[in-house]
């Protein structure tokens, strides 16, 4: 897999490519790039199946070891690749740790360990067991180890060893790596740690940078413990860190983050250079029962940002989530359909919003990509600004509006 | 009514030479279908998380819902504002749904059953008392709009002895197929069909299906059964009834949906058949087969990199090792929408095997092959053994 950028200019938005992908001679994907966020290998209420209604083009999908851990033991046996068992071999896939869709668990770092919440408990990995099961997954890319448990609240203490601890685990997992024939052809994503300290992130890029040609691409890793508050993290806060690092990383490698930011704050980091997002914002809003509706084009007819369907007065609406959208959701099924779904808890309720937010967020992605080639993705933000302006302050308001309740038979 | 416009034309297609198992091809408002015809559930107006698109692709043509469910949430005014459920779901093919008295007698322990109809205390936070009336369950049917609507009949439960209470319960029943028949609104694009009662007792079955072939319906179903009564009792209703209703119309057993219980009852010449069993399997992580069903949740299949089935063709056999949908079944939702696809594409492709094997001639090899397969040691339940004798299908 290789990574090329159209201009070599630093800390301003820029438009790449992923060429020459393994065994997918034929596919390229543009940056900035959405992965597509998965638990078990799925998309969440998307079987792979659905997927292919939603979108034909081929995508990454973000394997956060932590939804699948216990694959490791039946793909010590299988002879394939994480790709093939969880039965989409014409994704790519990209293996990382924690899952940015919900909140990880502070604490429990231990000197060459990092601990992982999996739904049987704590699991700890070291850089060995770590690399044994990247080595047993064969993900086209992945994330080396790190101890990304910084946030804006951790003691200059925590972080000094959030830093230390991953350029321990960089150096260990590099060295498996060097030697590992299994993973030859499998492009190395190294995190960056360092909380919101410039001084501790300039320890860990100076030791990080030092195996750059061995790697493909960078994680601004340890601005938040993932989960929905990463929503409302403001751009302001992370600015001076992520921007410090960005000028830092050499402009030829890929830069990505993790979490759920809303479209506005990805647009503003898409202007520092970051090429690679993830879909957990989607899953955030569709298990709240959310759906999005700010315009993406300006020709969309809608007033909101979201819309939330399981409010009552959705019960006799019959129109889409969002009127003028290609996506199978809205085609074909109404805002009143949904809300009787959602009130009676059956699934399809958030397959329908899912398919409708994963539609809304690949397009969202490719106006950007326009946008940045026509020079007009500040009009973009505006818009956008101007929607999710509105919607923050709606959500503060003390009146809410009524929602229906659960009943259950 | 001008045969031309009836919303059920019923074409008998083909007819086993031994048993009573026949293949018709039914036309309804929304599409023909082919029977015999396992129809999954899709309670509140969908099934299990899969889209119609879905289910077209599996070509499905007819499934259930519930009339109780959909009249509570999202009830008739909605329902009617939609444009029936039909529109609401987005499913342009068949439906059928049930009368609603069942649920309330099973769902609900406060269900007093009076000449009236069914009175109950509502779920609603007020708790107060509704009463299910004949009318009212076709008034909300007629607003769902199914291609095949039931009558509310007294149900009583098979293991309930008390012969007398079975006899108001034909009776009623036979009562409230009248009050239904008038209160229905649309003859042209709905058929109701009535429900033969009587549980056990064979005397009172045949009165229930002589009052009941005397009114004009396109269709007839066998109720009171699959209730927790013995295979012995239970087969023996079900072909006693077969003979009792006309040959040329649809039979629909209700409740039925066991892949033995099929084969068995085919052969007793039922047309339709409902259960939500493959689809709550699937939901608790199993997956059928020609023999059974495979636990997926069990620790043997962690490293079987086979799919659930080799000769499926579904999506999720094509795709998933049933060593994947072990680490997945009961922990993401995804799980269970990929079984459902299978069992509900196993369930009809044991119908389309029916169909073919009778249309062909071969049915009574069809049935000894499948019940080899399920039992290897031929150790053939009696009630199996004797159930298909009485049509002459016998195993050996």
């Amino acid at each position: 897999m290789k990574f090329v950028v159209k201009q070599l200019t630093k800390g301003v938005p820029r438009l790449g490519k992923l060429i020459e992908l393994n065994g997918k001679p034929n596919i390229t994907l543009q940056t900035p790039l959405v992965m597509l966020h998965t638990q078990g290998g799925q998309v969440p209420h998307i079987t792979h199946e659905v997927l292919k209604l939603v979108s034909n083009n081929p995508h990454i999908l973000q394997i956060p070891l932590v939804s699948v851990h216990n694959f490791k033991e039946a793909m010590d046996y299988f002879d394939g690749a994480i790709n093939e068992f969880i039965g989409s071999e014409e994704s790519i896939c990209c293996l990382t740790l924690h899952d940015p869709s919900n909140l990880t668990q502070q604490g429990f770092n231990a000197k060459g360990k990092v601990p992982v919440w999996t739904k049987n408990g704590k699991v700890q990995y070291n850089s060995e067991s770590y690399m044994k099961t990247v080595e047993s997954f064969r993900p086209d890319m992945y994330h080396l180890l790190s101890d990304g448990d910084t946030n804006q609240s951790s003691t200059q203490k925590r972080i000094s060893k959030a830093v230390a601890n991953t350029n321990a685990f960089h150096k260990e997992c590099l060295e498996i790596h060097r030697t590992s024939e299994k993973l030859k052809d499998c492009l190395i994503i190294a995190p960056i740690a360092g909380g919101y300290s410039i001084s501790q992130r300039k320890d860990c890029l100076e030791s990080i940078l030092k195996d750059d040609d061995e790697v493909g691409g960078y994680l601004i890793d340890g601005l938040h413990n993932n989960g929905p508050e990463v929503e409302f993290l403001p751009f302001s806060d992370i600015e001076p860190i992520v921007k410090y690092s960005i000028d830092k990383l050499p402009a030829e490698k890929l830069r990505t983050i993790q979490g759920c930011w809303n479209p506005l704050t990805i647009i503003k980091l898409v202007k520092l250079g970051v090429d690679i997002f993830d879909t957990s914002y989607c899953r955030m809003l569709t298990e709240r029962s959310a759906a999005m509706t700010f315009p993406i084009d300006g020709t969309e007819d809608s007033v909101t940002y979201e819309i939330n369907l399981r409010q009552l007065r959705y019960l006799d609406d019959f129109q889409p989530i969002l009127i003028g959208c290609q996506c199978p959701a809205c085609l074909k099924y109404s805002r009143g359909y949904i809300h009787h779904l959602l009130s009676v808890q059956e699934l399809l309720g958030p397959v329908l919003i899912m398919i409708h937010n994963i539609h809304h967020f690949l397009r969202f992605f490719e106006k950007i990509r326009r946008c940045i080639d026509e020079d007009c993705l500040s009009q973009l933000e505006t818009r956008i600004e101007i929607y999710f302006t509105r919607y923050q302050q709606e959500i503060l308001l003390p009146q809410k509006e009524p929602v229906v309740n659960d009943t259950i038979y | 009514m001008n045969v031309k416009n009836k919303p059920l034309l019923f074409t008998i297609l083909a007819e086993c030479n031994s048993s009573k198992a026949r293949v018709s091809k039914m036309q309804l408002p929304h599409g023909v279908v082919d029977t015999p015809v396992f129809m999954p559930v899709g309670t509140q107006g969908t099934l299990k998380g899969i889209l119609p698109e879905q289910l077209e692709k599996l070509d499905l043509q007819i499934m259930l819902a519930n009339t109780y469910h959909l009249g509570t949430k999202p009830g008739v005014d909605i329902l009617k504002k939609a444009g029936g459920l039909h529109k609401f779901m987005n499913w342009n093919r068949n439906l059928l749904t049930d009368s609603g008295g069942f649920q309330m007698v099973s769902l609900l322990k406060l269900a007093e059953i009076t000449e009236e109809g069914v009175k109950f205390q509502s779920l609603n936070e007020q708790k107060s008392e509704v009463m299910l009336t004949p009318e009212h369950s076709i008034e909300i049917q007629n607003a769902i709009g199914a291609d095949i609507i039931m009558q509310l009949d007294d149900v009583v439960k098979t293991t309930n002895p008390d012969k007398e209470r079975i006899e108001v319960s034909v009776h009623r029943t036979t009562r409230w197929l009248d009050r239904c028949l008038s209160a229905h609104q649309r003859e042209q694009d709905q058929n109701l069909f009535p429900i033969v009662q009587g549980t056990l007792y064979e005397d009172l079955r045949k009165i229930s299906a002589k009052d009941l072939i005397q009114r004009e319906v396109n269709g007839y179903a066998i109720g009171g059964l699959s209730g927790g009564e013995s295979k012995e009792e239970f087969w023996r209703i079900v072909h006693l009834c077969t003979d009792l209703l006309p040959k040329d119309k649809p039979r629909y057993l209700m409740g039925v949906g066991f892949a033995t219980d099929l084969v068995v009852c085919c052969a007793l010449g039922v047309d339709m058949f409902d259960c939500v069993f493959p689809t709550r399997t699937a939901r608790f992580g199993c997956g059928l087969v020609m023999n059974g069903q495979l636990n997926l949740r069990s620790k043997k299949y962690e490293k079987d990199f086979k799919p659930i089935d080799e000769e499926c063709e579904c999506d999720t056999c094509q795709k998933y090792t049933r060593a994947y949908l072990h680490c997945i079944v009961t922990v993401i939702p995804v799980a269970c929408h990929l079984l459902t696809i299978h069992n509900v594409t196993f369930q009809l492709r044991l119908m389309k095997g029916i169909r073919n094997s009778i249309t062909q001639g071969n049915f009574p090899k069809f049935v000894a092959d499948f019940m080899l397969k399920n039992y290897p040691d031929k150790n053939y339940p009696k009630w199996i053994k004797e159930s298909l004798s009485t049509v002459n299908i016998n195993l050996h």
